[in-house]
């Protein structure tokens, strides 16, 4: 008797938890799924945008091309380069930062409002903004050569193929620095107090409490920003578009998104930029997935 | 009377009224931005509105560069407007995807094919001519010269009537004299050029030298290696790892050129500028500081080659129902009937006869150095993969000027990706 | 050691602030001032032209207004759904047990791998069949709910006491009672935060506005400065001006609320497993 009451209880249970799921399913479905589907679909053809004639299959040869094309590559390498670029100062200075602001008895609120207010701003104004500084005739100009000791020199900040990546990359950094320092301080909060002052007690002193105790247990959280910041970058895309649609060069920032969207409104090669948009989605659920598999292994880390 | 009688006539007015009028049909009508342009177009929609009652047009604009993106995605959803313009190099796909109708000739108000032929410059229609058929009217044929700011040469100590450049070469020595630097930034530059209108304003550099984009029959990139090669290195060394005479990075030359900022001595423009700098600066239109010369050439240039000409056509979307369609010519035809306003408030010009027949023309200021370098010249490369080309060109001219790539192999880089647009593999 | 770690702070907040401060104070200067060099951080007079100019559009047709009430609306509208649904969701995901509730998590999660460059042009068709293209109704509806809410709710849901949950269900109220008057009413800090995140996300897009509305009136922020910037008559202080005036409203709610504003991205990482 009392199995079949669980039984129907268990049922009823599942019974609404489809109802409350349903809705944001069907939404997908059709937001989602449908169009990631017709993408896939669209890029087993040759199809252009503007033609009124039937597409014609051609299978995996998309695929094929984009494997062997060296612009694609050029893509790839452009992202890889802007991706690590990235999140490997983002993790390192979010890091320090958030101990920095951790060992302040005060003004804590007033540094964290500071680091994340570029967040806060639209990629547009963040992009619009930079495009002034960075002029030859800009900030960025003035500012390196006062801090390098020259004069008049021009860095070239939107014109040499280095230098525009590096734009990029600050140009980012400057944006999600923030976000990142306030993850880590949620992670070093949560450290007990009680491991630090056990840690002073054996004689550990703050360089070394910090390198033995505290970064070992930050690991969860330090996989967390190195794989979202990653994930952040690999979808970039109004940054690269703003610069290179102000007369930057294409080839240094031309990041996978950037090509996709050329491929489809420059050039009308819908079925080409549907199989790059394909292979981007499998990069990213690769780097998901190992976000999921490193945080659930650093999950558990013995306090001992 | 009584009041039914009354009531009845009344009816028997409206129901007859209704059925002339017939049913609302709306025009969705998209074009570049041009604050010239806006204010007589929507002039003329309130005039035709009038006339045809039943008729309503929604003009929109879009800057230069969205316009493309929009007109596209909209037809690629067949939710294309019912009239837009773009550039040749840009509308060219739709009239091979025949997303566009070829003239009405009856609606456009001429009797056949022909006597629209006849009233326009002779070729200025070829570029919208497909299997026989005239698939848009000009709004604008438009050539560039060379924009010059006499004030920024005489500060220079140079004469601008007598020192202007004629050649390329001398171009790049009046503008060094120009050009004014803090260590490497430059602060006033004699001129830049167009970036990144490939087709339209360095094509021609090419050509003068003796190169080619594509062979005669169509089937080759890359004629002409040499003059390439040269054409490359005059690029590399104007740019910032050369003499640091100018670069794409810097805010386009027009731009600045109306506003008399001591930043700017020369661009590359059409006379349309003419109208802007107006609008923007009176007092320096006034002043008459400025002049306008021909598009130079190199010194031993092979052929005689002045800027490209473009055009902008006014098209009808042929997805339509058929009146708007036939609505849609007609108001075409009644905006192009005023080329003279065309002239004097937007300063472009349409290349009917009568307009260049036209005392308004002719008196317009260096309307005759215009017409002499467009009479000389050729309509811009245009093809259904026209823009793919600009920017295969653009990031060889790029790759050149910042990034370093010597010019050889920014050539052989251009002609493998312009080889593969030929062959159709893209 | 203490000196230098308050100069680095001071140092790279200032640093960080700069950029933020000059998009102000370029705003109030004519545009041959903002590129002479070196820049005067504060301007010699304040110079509203700017101001007026983004306003008023180079077309005289004052559409900015227009355009910012656009984006409230987009914005607003989308921050309430994506709440509304994604607690739904997350309640359903981290409260009922069903037959393949993790599939369904995952796949809702895929979600967030898709760049939207390769659904911009099906989604786009999607739009066009339902005839929503340059309607509100076309800018909100792709935005009704996403993933990250989904998974905000869930986490913070997980750890909702079943307790009370269990007393509700035997005193006799329903299911979506409860979900309405126990669950929503209780999470507030998650729900206030995810509605900021969304609002701030939605105000910052760019893409799906740029193909969706077609004209004027229908655009959005980011569409409205983009179209400025490339403008021909555009100079860089009427661009800061209008950049300035796309970021006071938001800059407001961040200094206000910038518990939540925090809190967001702390509340992603405190994962219980």
């Amino acid at each position: 008797m009392k199995r079949i009451l669980k039984k129907g209880i268990e049922h009823k249970k599942a019974r609404w938890g489809w109802f409350f799921v349903l809705p944001s399913l069907a939404f997908f479905a059709v937001f989602s799924f449908y169009p990631i589907v017709n993408a896939l679909y669209t890029s087993l053809f040759r199809k252009r945008l503007l033609s009124l004639r039937p597409p014609t299959f051609i299978g995996l040869e998309n695929y094929e091309y984009l494997l062997k094309s060296p612009d694609f590559w050029n893509s790839i390498k452009a992202t890889l380069i802007f991706t690590i670029g990235t999140f490997i100062p983002i993790l390192v200075f979010s890091l320090l930062l958030a101990s920095f602001i951790m060992s302040r008895k005060r003004f804590q609120k007033f540094f964290q409002m500071a680091f994340y207010s570029p967040a806060v701003l639209s990629s547009v104004v963040a992009a619009a903004i930079w495009l002034l500084i960075l002029d030859p005739r800009g900030l960025a100009n003035t500012g390196a050569n006062f801090l390098l000791g020259t004069k008049g020199i021009d860095y070239k900040w939107l014109a040499s193929a280095n230098m525009v990546r590096f734009s990029t990359i600050l140009v980012y950094f400057w944006k999600y620095i923030g976000y990142f320092t306030i993850i880590y301080i949620t992670g070093l909060a949560s450290i007990p107090q009680s491991l630090h002052e056990a840690a002073m007690i054996d004689g550990a002193n703050g360089w070394k409490d910090f390198w033995h105790i505290t970064i070992p247990l930050l690991k969860p959280t330090t996989v967390l920003v190195s794989i979202m910041s990653m994930l952040q970058c690999l979808k970039t895309f109004s940054t690269q578009y703003l610069f290179t649609q102000s007369g930057a060069p294409l080839e240094p920032i031309n990041v996978i998104t950037l090509n996709i969207y050329n491929t489809a409104i420059r050039d009308h090669n819908i079925g080409r930029a549907s199989a790059m948009s394909i292979i981007l989605f499998i990069i990213m659920l690769f780097f998901t997935w190992l976000q999921f598999k490193a945080s659930r292994s650093g999950g558990e880390v013995d306090y001992m | 009377m009584n009041r039914r009688s009354l009531f009845v006539m009344f009816l028997c007015l409206i129901i007859p009224i209704s059925l002339l009028v017939g049913k609302t049909i709306e025009l969705q009508f998209w074009t570049h931005e041009d604050p010239n342009r806006t204010l007589i177009e929507n002039r003329y929609i309130e005039e035709f509105q009038k006339m045809y009652p039943n008729v309503v047009i929604k003009r929109v604009t879009q800057s230069s560069t969205k316009i493309q993106e929009l007109v596209l995605t909209a037809f690629a959803a067949n939710q294309g407007p019912d009239i837009f313009n773009m550039s040749i190099e840009d509308e060219y796909a739709y009239i091979v995807n025949q997303r566009v109708a070829p003239v009405n000739y009856e609606a456009a108000g001429y009797e056949n094919k022909e006597a629209l032929i006849n009233a326009y410059l002779p070729g200025t229609l070829d570029p919208v001519v497909f299997e026989g058929e005239i698939y848009g009217l000009p709004l604008e044929i438009t050539n560039w010269c060379i924009l010059l700011n006499k004030k920024v040469f005489r500060d220079a100590g140079l004469d601008p009537e007598k020192d202007y450049p004629k050649t390329w070469e001398e171009m790049v020595e009046v503008s060094e004299k120009l050009t004014i630097r803090e260590g490497q930034i430059i602060t006033r530059r004699g001129f830049d050029f167009r970036y990144p209108y490939y087709l339209v304003a360095f094509m021609p550099m090419v050509e003068q030298l003796g190169g080619k984009l594509i062979s005669d029959d169509g089937k080759t990139a890359i004629v002409n290696d040499e003059a390439w090669l040269k054409f490359l290195d005059f690029m590399a060394a104007w740019g910032p790892n050369g003499l640091n005479l100018g670069s794409p990075t810097y805010k386009n030359a027009r731009s600045l050129f109306n506003m008399d900022n001591n930043d700017i001595g020369m661009c590359t423009t059409g006379l349309y500028q003419l109208a802007r700098i107006k609008a923007d600066n009176p007092a320096f239109y006034d002043s008459r500081e400025w002049m306008v010369v021909p598009f130079p050439q190199f010194e031993n240039a092979v052929n005689y080659v002045p800027a490209h000409y473009y055009g902008h056509y006014y098209m009808v979307n042929a997805q339509k129902p058929k009146e708007n369609q036939e609505m849609a010519w007609k108001f075409i035809a009644f905006m192009l009937s005023h080329p003279e306003e065309y002239l004097e408030k937007v300063a472009i010009i349409q290349p009917t006869k009568e307009l260049l027949e036209s005392d308004t023309f002719k008196n317009y200021p260096y309307s005759d150095v215009f017409i002499s370098d467009l009479e000389k010249s050729t309509v811009v490369y245009f093809s259904e993969y026209s823009a793919k080309i600009q920017s295969l060109i653009k990031e060889a001219v790029e790759s050149v000027m910042l990034s370093n790539v010597s010019s050889r192999d920014a050539l052989n880089t251009l002609r493998r990706k312009v080889q593969e647009v030929l062959d159709e593999q893209y | 050691m203490d000196i230098v770690i308050w100069t680095l702070l001071i140092a790279t907040a200032l640093l960080i602030l700069s950029p933020i401060v000059f998009m102000f104070t370029a705003s109030l200067m004519p545009a041959r001032d903002i590129v002479k060099m070196p820049y005067r951080w504060i301007p010699e007079e304040l110079y509203l032209d700017n101001y007026a100019q983004a306003i008023k559009g180079n077309d005289g047709s004052y559409i900015y207004p227009r355009n910012i009430l656009n984006s409230f609306i987009v914005a607003g509208i989308v921050s309430v759904t994506t709440v509304l649904l994604s607690a739904l969701t997350g309640y359903g995901l981290a409260k009922f047990p069903f037959k393949g509730r993790n599939l369904v998590f995952l796949l809702i999660m895929a979600t967030m791998m898709i760049p939207f460059e390769a659904i911009m042009i099906p989604l786009y068709l999607v739009a066009t069949s339902l005839n929503i293209q340059n309607t509100y109704i076309g800018l909100i509806l792709p935005f009704l709910t996403n993933a990250f809410g989904i998974f905000l709710m869930r986490q913070y849901l997980i750890t909702f006491p079943d307790e009370i949950l269990d007393a509700a269900r035997i005193d006799g109220s329903g299911e979506l009672s409860i979900f309405w008057r126990i669950i929503l009413p209780n999470s507030a800090p998650a729900v206030a935060t995810l509605a900021i995140l969304t609002f701030r996300s939605q105000w910052d897009n760019l893409l799906w506005p740029l193909l969706i509305s077609q004209s004027e009136e229908m655009k959005t922020i980011p569409l409205y400065i983009v179209k400025f910037a490339m403008e021909k008559h555009t100079n860089e202080g009427a661009m800061m001006a209008a950049a300035s005036i796309a970021s006071i409203p938001i800059l407001i709610l961040f200094i206000t609320l910038s518990k939540y504003f925090v809190s967001g991205a702390s509340l992603y990482s405190s994962r219980k497993g």
